[in-house]
């Protein structure tokens, strides 16, 4: 056995990985005083953008849990939030450098009122593009490292202090007193010492801060131009992995359906343009059931005995752990009625990827997996077609990203191409593949079209 | 089999696809294996026999046992259908390409031996939606103790059908037997009588392959012996 890393069991060498376009992470640090609009500044790019893998990432969230005294101090006005001292950077870089890996991270929760960090944490993952946000974002050399872009955002001190005052007296509920002695004591002279000192590090300066379009507009312009170099990156990677692999034979983890008369017989009405939606929806679940109960074959079993009505002992076999499914969205939904005839109390998880048509390029939209899914014994990921294979690759690497391990993952289609099955093989060599028909290579996405009638 | 003698597991052997290692496989008692070639058997996979394992085992409730049971049924409804006559079809499919596939050739019903039968159409009609479904009763006669037949009710064009036979326990396989009588007797063709069962005793279903040799059995499991009073 070659040693692998736990999470990242994918590759079996490394021309054989599959790179999901989150794995490789842009970091966009925004620095600046408080009140200079950096916040504003964050909303402006990520809403002209407008896209779900730009995310904002505020510093406040890694504010170190205070002690007892400290709390005392802080409720009087008289603790350094603008020292670096109060801001947990190891947990920061390490949460940096997990996501510039395309691994998931749980982003603290930190509270004002207890000045606490809070038991709940907020789950980050798969952005393209994060922007870093916090008056201290271009502080730590090792955060600096990982940093694409570092942007200064800097406003007059006194448009500052009365922002300041006006949003922690409608948002933090605190007296103007308080606001005015934390201002002079710790926010002015920590500006001077810490904050400002950034600027000479940074790339770009934005002046007037929200109100400087130009500059806004150019910062815009660079994450676009670098979410295409990423896009055409993960588009060559998938192109790459479709040649590397066309030449081998399918692994043994890929399960063809035996072609029995019955099977045949299905496929066939299924592919008859003349078959009625009713009579589609009706044989496409006869066959995914049975996709499903193949699929059900593979997870773990242990000797179970029990005893008959006539009480005789029969050595029979029990289901081992929690079999869940995540449906690959909006086709898996499909699989989801023969599902329920199967496991009728299934726990089930959605993912929406949709192939960008321009590109061919998969795009990961929405996902919600189930709690615990690392512990499940078998997950079953649910699409009735694959062609190229793009969507189940990033599918596959979804779940290993969440914890689920290469082998404990069956993937169910209903038809897939040769090319895409040996690709997602190779990549994925243990997972398991459960096919009901070899079709045609680039074959468009018809079958839920047809099965859910639009 | 006297009801003294307890029933002799059938070998446990390890149950599992082909790509785990014998080690890794759990050890179950799987069905008895019989050379009948009209008997055929369904894949002894660990499902099916943690399937098996549900149903037998008297903690099972009854939504469970139903459940379970239909799983089965529908695994051997599936496994049953494929014994029918298919004709090669060849479709234009949706994308423009044409695709050689099969028709299905002839017309089936089913027929449940009443009662424990009718547990088995719902599996039956899970697969095949708007079957015809025919009904026969037979009870054991008290004066003779042969089963006897008391009611029957079948599709008036039997004689042109496919039979799907439905009967969960097969023991000595005597209303077994009068069913396919009856069947014959309506003008079906032995060669297209398909009994469909869940656990069957070897000695009864090796009688009756060796009746009925041109008629087939799917059954899930082949038990050691069977209680006759089940």
């Amino acid at each position: 056995m070659e040693s692998i890393s736990p999470v990242y069991s994918a590759a079996t060498g490394p021309e054989r990985r599959y790179s999901p376009p989150w794995a490789d992470l842009s970091i966009i640090g925004i620095a600046g005083s408080s009140g200079s609009g950096k916040t504003s500044v964050a909303m402006e790019i990520v809403k002209s953008l407008n896209l779900p893998w730009v995310v904002i990432l505020v510093m406040d969230s890694f504010y170190k849990s205070l002690t007892p005294e400290q709390h005392i101090k802080a409720h009087a006005n008289q603790f350094d939030f603008d020292s670096p001292d109060s801001i947990d950077f190891d947990a920061l870089v390490q949460c940096l450098g997990d996501l510039k890996q395309g691994k998931k991270v749980e982003i603290p929760v930190y509270s004002f009122v207890e000045h606490q960090r809070q038991k709940h944490t907020t789950p980050l993952y798969s952005p393209h593009v994060l922007i870093l946000e916090g008056i201290l974002a271009l502080h730590d050399p090792r955060i600096m490292e990982l940093l694409d872009v570092k942007i200064f955002v800097e406003a007059d001190m006194d448009v500052c202090l009365g922002r300041r005052v006006l949003r922690d007296v409608k948002e933090r509920g605190r007296d103007i007193d308080g606001i005015i002695k934390q201002w002079f004591n710790f926010v002015k002279p920590s500006y001077k010492k810490f904050v400002e000192p950034q600027r000479s590090v940074s790339d770009i300066i934005i002046p007037r801060g929200i109100e400087n379009k130009t500059a806004i507009g150019m910062v815009v312009q660079h994450i676009q131009r670098k979410l295409e170099e990423k896009s055409e990156k993960h588009s060559a990677t998938l192109q790459e992995l479709r040649l590397i692999a066309s030449e081998e034979k399918l692994s043994p983890n890929v399960v063809i359906m035996p072609q029995t008369p019955q099977f045949v017989g299905m496929h066939t009405i299924l592919q008859n343009p003349d078959t009625e939606q009713v009579d589609f929806v009706f044989y496409f679940d006869r066959l995914a059931s049975l996709l499903i109960e193949k699929a059900l074959d593979g997870t773990t079993y242990t000797a179970r005995e029990v005893e008959t009505p006539q009480h005789n002992k029969y050595n029979g076999l029990g289901q081992e752990g929690t079999v869940s499914a995540v449906a690959i969205l909006r086709g898996g939904s499909c699989l989801e009625t023969a599902l329920k005839r199967t496991i009728p109390d299934c726990i089930t998880g959605r993912v929406l990827i949709q192939t960008n048509e321009r590109n061919e390029e998969p795009e990961l939209h929405y996902l919600k997996l189930p709690p615990g899914i690392e512990q499940h014994s078998t997950v079953m990921l649910l699409d009735p077609q694959m062609s190229s294979g793009g969507a189940a690759l990033m599918a596959v690497r979804v779940l290993i990203d969440h914890g689920v391990a290469e082998e404990k993952i069956v993937f169910v289609t209903c038809a897939a191409g040769r090319s895409g099955l040996q690709r997602l093989a190779a990549v994925y060599p243990r997972t398991k593949i459960i096919v009901g028909r070899i079709e045609e290579e680039r074959e468009p996405r018809w079958m839920e079209t047809r099965y859910l009638g639009c | 089999m006297s009801g003294n003698t307890e029933p002799i597991p059938s070998p446990a052997q390890g149950v599992g696809p082909v790509y785990r290692s014998d080690k890794e496989k759990p050890t179950a008692t799987v069905s008895k294996s019989i050379s009948y070639e009209n008997v055929h058997v369904l894949p002894q996979t660990p499902q099916l026999i943690a399937l098996l394992t549900m149903i037998r085992d008297q903690g099972t409730g009854r939504a469970d046992f139903i459940f379970y049971s239909n799983r089965i049924i529908r695994l051997l409804v599936e496994e049953g259908l494929n014994h029918l006559p298919v004709v090669e079809h060849s479709v234009t499919t949706p994308v423009g390409r044409s695709y050689l596939g099969v028709k299905f050739e002839g017309k089936i019903c089913g027929v449940s031996i009443m009662r424990a039968g009718e547990a088995m159409e719902q599996g039956l009609r899970d697969c095949c939606r708007s079957v015809r479904i025919g009904k026969i009763l037979i009870q054991r006669d008290e004066e003779t103790c042969k089963p006897k037949l008391f009611y029957e009710k079948l599709p008036a064009d039997i004689s042109n059908r496919w039979v799907l036979l439905l009967d969960p326990m097969f023991a000595t396989g005597g209303s077994a037997t009068l069913a396919v009588e009856v069947l014959k007797a309506k003008g079906v063709p032995e060669e297209r009588i398909l009994f469909l069962n869940l656990i069957a005793s070897p000695s009864g279903v090796a009688d009756f392959a060796e009746r009925f040799p041109k008629l087939r059995v799917v059954t899930a499991f082949i038990d050691q012996g069977l209680d006759e009073k089940k």
